[in-house]
């Protein structure tokens, strides 16, 4: 508890006083008014949602369910601990984490939200869990239970990041927590369809009383750690409150200017910052192949520099299995594939994504402009091309394609995916001034959709062979593949024509 | 001026239909320092920018290195252009900043270990360009901005963030370079880095 003495400190009644007018009589009609709508709005699709859990579960979509609602929690908790997840407006941070104000009293606000977060990401979770497992019967303590699990869980989720913040070694338990429930997910989504499949069903259709006592348990160790942290609020270190209040007011900015582009930045900055780093000469062979292969090394050098990063990454590439095995159909996990190679190949576009917001240092090297492209093209294409003849390989594993040689389309299409993040690197920040459309769906603003287009709309159009193999699924996927082949090449080639530095005002 | 690197003549600008630059005048001949200098705003940044090819149409006429600047490689290859934020790539350490700048021009002014001792930067070497101070930093796009060839230095404030023990040395370092056959057109608050540098004086007036 805080103390009252705290509580009724004059630097917090001053604050109260001057942070925006009390709440009148109105904005709490407006608020319980709204509440109302929403209540009456939501209140019948999610009756029927509910009603609908009360099914026995789909074994064959036990194991890929699992692994989805797994990855979702350990995504959770990533991104806890990558907003700190104790941080207050920049205002609070700069003067009160630093005056001899009690700590815990002014981080209770954020403690309140934090609450709140978790246990909404919790529920959602628990009733996910729920869809997977099903409901066969007494559906109330089946509910009841998963929503019981899924709050304890995203509350002793948030409690331990917030335990993370306060000392090194419980991030590392932390960390150790985020990679155990990654492998949990990439466990259910290679054995739900084999050996595991016996296991989870099993689960599924375990007696409600014994969810409910797993919830209680789950339940008890969640308020013991939610009462630990509430403790170690008095002694997270300032600079790590400060870390990361910049670290959120920057994130924030981003998104109040609507320019995603700059969330890159901000995480590519965070994570080199007061890194010591062990400098390499640019080898010889690279600089006897010119500036331009000179100037692309970089990428190879960063990507060699995080190899946790390539590792998470090669380990997703069984998500496009997971997704059909989970969705079923295979427009979906094409879809899947599609975003996953892009990703593949924007993870290394630093360079030229720095060249884009700021030219100063492409102008001090010189490069042409064309030349650079086609260097930097190279490292992107080979990146696209093993993740998604990885995923491919994957997806003939788990029966979602047919006999043939499927994984080739992943090499064939790389070029386009490689010109598409290339040209996602280099877009401009989001244009506001551009006009909204009145739709009967409602105003659409041109300016972020034709920001977000730039890039993915090269990249689909270079790999539509292979998207159409693989909704049509033909038995000879060889001309696909051809086809593939001539079609990213020409993408890759048209893109580095058309390519000359442009200058910014 | 008949081997000039630099000739502008009545170089007038608007920005936002407010008059920035009006009828400035500049020559620099190869082996000079030219200092421009004036109040904030009288427009000094935006004239390098002129001189760069950075500013689209501006009024009066600018020869640089025998025709119009123009922001394309072929241009860049003989001009740099550096002080006024500096940039780096993510991931990339001091010393490889300079390798690429190396690796890149190969007819390089100054190796990667001149460069690093020249600017004070030996000890910071292995660290991320975010890690380092302001005046580090500044030093670091300097090195790079000194380290590849080129007939001709734009500096929008050098001495920005460096201190009076590096003005000092950052002046030598110019003399230097203009002593090779070099010209330097720096704008500059700092008199005695235009002293020091023996710069001819260029002196810009507000234009309304």
């Amino acid at each position: 508890m805080i103390p009252a003495t705290a509580r009724t400190h004059p630097a917090f009644a001053y604050l109260r006083a001057h942070r925006g007018r009390p709440a009148t009589w109105s904005d709490r009609y407006t608020s319980v008014f709204g509440l109302l709508v929403a209540a009456a709005v939501l209140g019948r699709p999610v009756a029927e949602a509910l009603a609908g859990l009360a099914r026995h579960a789909d074994p064959a979509r036990l194991g890929a369910g699992l692994a989805l609602v797994a990855a979702a929690y350990a995504g959770f908790l990533a991104l806890a601990r990558a907003f700190g997840p104790v941080m207050l407006p920049a205002a609070d941070a700069a003067w009160l984490v630093t005056s001899p104000l009690p700590r815990r009293a002014v981080l209770s606000r954020t403690a309140l939200l934090l609450l709140s977060a978790a246990v909404l990401a919790g529920a959602a979770l628990g009733l996910a869990a729920l869809s997977v497992f099903g409901a066969p019967g007494e559906l109330g303590v089946r509910l009841a239970a998963a929503l019981a699990l899924g709050v304890a869980a995203g509350v002793g989720g948030m409690a331990t990041a917030v335990l993370g913040q306060q000392s090194p070694a419980a991030d590392t338990r932390l960390q150790f927590l985020i990679a155990g429930m990654f492998s949990v997910a990439v466990l259910a989504a290679v054995s739900g369809s084999g050996p595991g499949r016996r296991i989870l069903a099993a689960v599924a259709e375990a007696p409600a009383s014994l969810g409910a006592a797993v919830a209680g348990v789950a339940s008890v160790v969640a308020a013991f750690l939610a009462r630990r942290a509430w403790a170690a609020l008095d002694r997270i270190p300032a600079r790590r409150i400060l870390a990361s209040s910049t670290r959120t007011a920057r994130v924030t900015s981003a998104a109040t200017m609507l320019d995603p582009g700059m969330l890159t930045w901000v995480a590519e900055d965070v994570h080199w910052r007061g890194r010591a780093l062990r400098s390499r000469p640019w080898p010889r062979l690279v600089s006897r192949l010119g500036p331009a292969a000179a100037l692309a090394w970089q990428e190879w050098l960063r990507v060699g520099r995080r190899p946790g990063r390539l590792a998470a990454l090669f380990g997703v590439a069984a998500l496009p299995a997971v997704c059909a095995d989970a969705v079923g159909g295979s427009a979906p996990a094409a879809g899947v594939l599609l975003c996953g190679a892009l990703t593949a190949a924007a993870m290394c576009t630093g360079g030229a994504r720095r060249d884009g917001g700021d030219p100063a240092l492409a102008r001090m090297l010189a490069v042409d402009g064309r030349a650079a492209t086609a260097a930097r093209a190279v490292l992107p294409a080979l990146l696209a091309a093993a993740w998604s003849a990885l995923a491919l390989a994957g997806l003939q594993a788990a029966g979602a394609l047919p006999a043939g040689a499927w994984w080739a389309l992943g090499p064939a299409a790389a070029p386009a995916l490689a010109a598409g993040a290339l040209r996602m690197a280099r877009r401009r920040p989001v244009d506001h001034s551009m006009p909204v459309i009145d739709t009967p769906g409602g105003a659409v603003p041109t300016g972020p959709l034709i920001w977000a287009a730039t890039g993915p709309d090269v990249a689909l159009l270079g790999s539509l062979p292979a998207l159409a193999a693989l909704v049509t699924r033909p038995a000879d996927v060889v001309p696909y593949v051809a086809a593939q082949a001539v079609a990213g090449a020409a993408v890759l080639a048209a893109f580095v024509l058309r390519s000359v530095r442009r200058a910014r005002e | 001026m008949a081997n000039a690197i630099i000739t502008a003549r009545g170089v007038g600008l608007d920005l936002g239909g407010v008059p920035v630059l009006r009828g400035v005048d500049l020559t620099a001949a190869p082996g000079e320092i030219v200092a421009v200098m004036g109040e904030n705003g009288v427009g000094k940044s935006t004239l390098l920018r002129c001189l760069a090819g950075l500013h689209p149409s501006p009024r009066g006429e600018i020869d640089v290195l025998g025709g119009p600047p123009a922001d394309l490689p072929d241009f860049w290859r003989h001009v740099v252009q550096a002080g006024d934020e500096p940039a780096w790539y993510p991931g990339l350490s001091v010393r490889e900043h300079l390798e690429l700048m190396e690796a890149v021009h190969r007819d390089a002014r100054l190796t990667v270990g001149e460069a690093l001792e020249t600017f004070e930067l030996t000890a910071r070497a292995d660290l991320a360009p975010l890690s380092l101070s302001t005046g580090q930093r500044q030093r670091l796009s300097l090195a790079m901005a000194l380290l590849r060839p080129s007939r001709l230095l734009l500096l929008d404030e050098p001495e920005r963030g460096l201190d009076a023990g590096f003005r000092r040395r950052l002046a030598a370092i110019l003399r230097g370079y203009a002593a090779a056959g070099g010209t330097v057109v720096m704008a500059t608050h700092d008199a005695l880095l235009a002293r020091d540098t023996a710069a001819r004086v260029i002196t810009l007036r507000a234009a309304s």
